[in-house]
């Protein structure tokens, strides 16, 4: 999942529009941005980004005043109905947005440098790179921090074989106390992803750990 | 977006849609390590902190004053005067929701409600607050029942008896309507109807009832809501209800009646003490003042107000009992009075009689025990619970000639138990009802005289607020309960009534003040220079805190019928504002301690 840094340099070379070259600089130091998308459905290579949010974090900041949120236009897939369950943007809501050539040169100015934090943020970071791809001959270079990754070594970092691994996000949520706003909106899941982040980046620092309900222990059974 | 604030959440319900969506827009978030120190005492804040999640530890110079959990903000002092009261610390991992200074500052000059939270002066933010738990006001007179609107009596008649004859039924019983049996069925005949028949009919006196009365009764139950009476009032364009009970017509409901409702009929129970003949009609209104206690609290009047007419009220009603009770040689040479929360006009709900005769000399045995168990009974009928310290007039104590009494005070001051200081105590808030007020002033004189500036004697009496600890708001509430052991409660009669009452008590005594009012000896203490003006404001605040806590628990009780648990307040069931005002009183009740204790030395004990 990592971009080497032959990749980096490919897309910096390949780049077409030089205006982006800051994509490539590292961003302000001990900042982030944590992103989220919504989509019509699960493929990169056929689905769409409906709507994208992102905020900054600043140290222990997450500074959602100057938050980033956009609704997209998509220019021609329609949205699957599976995906409207999901995320309850009907077409004419996404009727209202900006189309995504728009859309995405607000967000790259708006993500810059910074390292990028998600929930499964490889896959919005797919997503995105494939408009980046037709639109500046680029894909986003930022540096990846998986929330699911930093609360596996929290919980299951030691976990003896046989350990059954739950990565859910509303398991992470939990875990972490964080009140769960109303999911599959952009910005409220890109702001419960920051909140994690910066629990467990602190966890880490501190090295405490989150507990694991040991197996056999979860409610008995009802029998039915 | 929700971004997951909760504008429900006080203080920011008081903020309008726009109000809140230009809140959510500024909003940011804070995360903060456990043991980070999040706001130091003393320091300003470029944000008001509202806990999304963990726990935050609000300390004064050490002592834990507050454990702040979800929803709860901090700190006001901290963002408007620029230093905060307290330490704030993360106890977990915490994040907040940072509401920049500047957004707050310009919602509080836009929003009084919203501002009333950030006032420091605990009075204005207990103000403002009233308005938050307006009680319902009309509504709740509309949801009242009928029988709650004191109908007037059910007089009846025969439909053979002259229209002279109704007309004189009507002067006797005081009533402007009657009931008129005919028969199975029945009817009504009202003066307007009479003076019809009469002067435009220009029918005999001696016209049967039945021939001017109608039969068409309107009317409605006991049981019904007022607003049906008023409903049935309008829809048949009467101005008056008949009453049933059981299917028996018991009275009439008039729209004056309903009008008593909406100010609370305070002003008709004086009307009514002072009529009753006896120590039975005296019953009714001895219930109606207490009745009274719930409505006007249901009708957003302020506690100290509801205690004003209350012990107004009272007082009427024990200078008319006396005056039915007392016999002569009593009368000349007796003095009623009236102690503890009675004397000093803070009584809402009726915890408990404290009152007592002084006698200029000694009376007939057979008279002073005969009025001892007619008084004390008649106030157990009327629902004065019995003083559990015995403080009554029923007690031989309590009803004594002067210089026995003065004896006795002198006993006290010596004896230095925890009761005898409760009984000078309850003393020293004496008032004279009826009689001869100059004996309690010479009892007194003479207490003050023993005590005044015996720093020995004024310790010891001091030392009775050191009985019941004042908790610190929170630390129970968040650790106990979380771990099952003891609970949230907190007793707002020994955290907080109690050592105001009795601080202010005995520095009222140690400089001679004769005011019985805890507001007042505190108004006399500041003239008197024993405190700054400000510090004063702020107890009498405190007091008033508590005193409306408890009656809002009072009242809880009552309707629970559990009211050995009166005082009884959980933090845990208020609103997140509540809990901020009942913390800030809490923390001036520490500090009237700190300021007692040192003065006396109470450490010594």
């Amino acid at each position: 999942m990592r971009r080497g840094a032959l990749w980096r340099l490919f897309y910096r070379a390949s780049l077409a529009d030089h205006a982006y070259k800051f994509l490539f600089r590292p961003g302000p130091e001990g900042e982030a941005v944590s992103l989220d998308c919504e989509t019509t459905g699960l493929d990169p290579g056929v689905d769409d980004v409906i709507s994208v949010a992102a905020v900054r974090i600043r140290g222990n900041r997450i500074l959602l005043s100057e938050r980033f949120e956009a609704t997209v236009r998509p220019e021609d897939a329609r949205s699957s109905s599976e995906a409207i369950k999901v995320h309850r943007l009907r077409e004419r809501d996404v009727e209202g947005g900006e189309p995504m050539r728009r859309v995405l040169p607000e967000l790259l100015r708006f993500i810059g440098g910074r390292p990028l934090v998600g929930y499964y943020i490889d896959f919005d970071v797919r997503m995105l790179d494939k408009y980046a791809l037709s639109l500046l001959q680029t894909k986003l270079p930022n540096p990846q921090i998986e929330v699911s990754s930093l609360y596996y070594d929290r919980k299951y970092g030691n976990a003896p074989p046989g350990t059954t691994f739950d990565l859910r996000f509303a398991s992470v949520l939990r875990d972490l106390g964080i009140p769960p706003l109303e999911q599959h909106d952009a910005l409220n899941d890109a702001v419960m992803a920051a909140m994690a982040y910066l629990a467990l980046r602190d966890m880490k620092a501190r090295g405490v750990r989150i507990r694991r309900e040991r197996s056999g222990q979860g409610p008995p059974p009802t029998g039915g | 977006m929700q971004s997951g604030f909760d504008a429900h959440n006080p203080p920011f319900d008081r903020l309008s849609q726009t109000e809140v969506e230009e809140l959510r827009a500024a909003l940011d978030i804070g995360y903060f390590r456990p043991g980070e120190t999040i706001l130091a005492r003393g320091g300003a804040s470029e944000a008001l902190h509202v806990v999304i999640k963990g726990s935050v530890e609000a300390r004064d110079e050490g002592t834990l004053n507050a454990v702040l959990g979800p929803k709860d903000s901090f700190d006001s002092r901290a963002l408007v005067h620029g230093a905060a009261g307290e330490d704030f610390t993360a106890a977990e991992e915490t994040l907040c929701f940072l509401v920049p200074k500047p957004v707050v500052l310009g919602l509080i000059a836009r929003n009084p409600g919203f501002a009333a939270f950030f006032y420091s002066e605990i009075s204005e933010k207990l103000n403002a607050f009233a308005d938050a738990h307006r009680a319902e006001g009309m509504e709740s007179v509309l949801r009242a029942r009928v029988r709650e609107a004191n109908p007037g009596p059910a007089v009846f008649i025969d439909a053979d008896a002259t229209v002279e004859q109704a007309g004189h039924r009507m002067a006797e019983s005081g009533s402007n309507v009657l009931l008129v049996r005919d028969g199975a069925r029945t009817g009504v005949i009202t003066g307007m109807n009479l003076s019809k028949a009469a002067v435009l009919r220009r029918l005999p006196l001696e016209t049967p009832v039945r021939e001017v009365c109608h039969f068409d009764v309107v009317a409605v139950d006991a049981e019904d809501f007022v607003f049906e009476a008023l409903l049935l009032m309008t829809r048949h364009d009467k101005r008056r209800v008949a009453v049933l009970r059981d299917g028996e017509y018991v009275g009439f409901l008039e729209d004056i009646d309903i009008l008593g409702l909406v100010a609370g009929n305070t002003q008709l129970i004086p009307g009514r003490i002072d009529r009753a003949r006896d120590v039975e009609e005296l019953a009714a209104p001895a219930r109606d003042i207490q009745a009274q206690v719930e409505r006007l609290h249901r009708q957003g009047v302020k506690v100290e107000q509801i205690a004003e007419v209350t012990s107004d009220l009272n007082r009427r009603l024990f200078v008319k009992l006396f005056a039915l009770l007392a016999p002569p040689s009593i009368q000349e040479q007796g003095c009623l009075l009236l102690m503890g929360s009675e004397g000093r006009g803070e009584q809402t709900v009726r915890t408990d009689q404290d009152n007592g005769l002084l006698l200029a000399e000694p009376v007939l045995e057979a008279d002073l025990a005969r009025f001892r168990e007619a008084f004390s009974g008649a106030l157990d009928g009327f629902g004065f619970p019995p003083c559990p310290g015995g403080v009554m007039v029923r007690n031989p104590v309590w009803s004594q000639p002067l210089d026995g009494l003065v004896r006795q005070l002198r006993v006290w001051v010596m004896e230095r138990s925890p009761d005898a200081a409760m009984n000078l105590g309850i003393f020293f808030d004496a008032v004279a009802v009826a009689g001869r007020a100059d004996l309690l002033r010479d009892a007194k004189a003479a207490l003050i005289g023993t005590m005044r500036g015996e720093r020995a004697l004024l310790a010891r009496f001091a030392h009775l607020i050191e009985t019941f600890d004042t908790p610190n708001l929170g630390v129970l509430s968040a650790f106990m309960t979380a771990v099952g052991v003891g609970s949230d409660e907190i007793d707002t009669k020994k955290a907080g009534t109690f050592p105001i009452v009795h601080g202010i008590r005995t520095l009222a005594m140690d400089r001679g003040i004769t005011a019985t009012a805890t507001a007042g000896r505190i108004g006399a203490l500041v003239e008197a220079g024993a405190f700054e003006p400000e510090f004063g404001q702020e107890l009498v605040g405190a007091l008033r805190v508590f005193m409306a806590y408890r009656l809002r628990s009072q009242l809880e009780a009552v309707r629970r019928g559990d009211v050995e648990r009166e005082a009884v307040v959980r933090p845990s069931r208020l609103s997140a504002a509540d809990r901020d005002i009942l913390r800030d009183a809490l923390r001036i009740v520490r500090r009237f301690r700190d300021t007692i204790r040192n003065r006396y030395n109470l450490g010594a004990f």
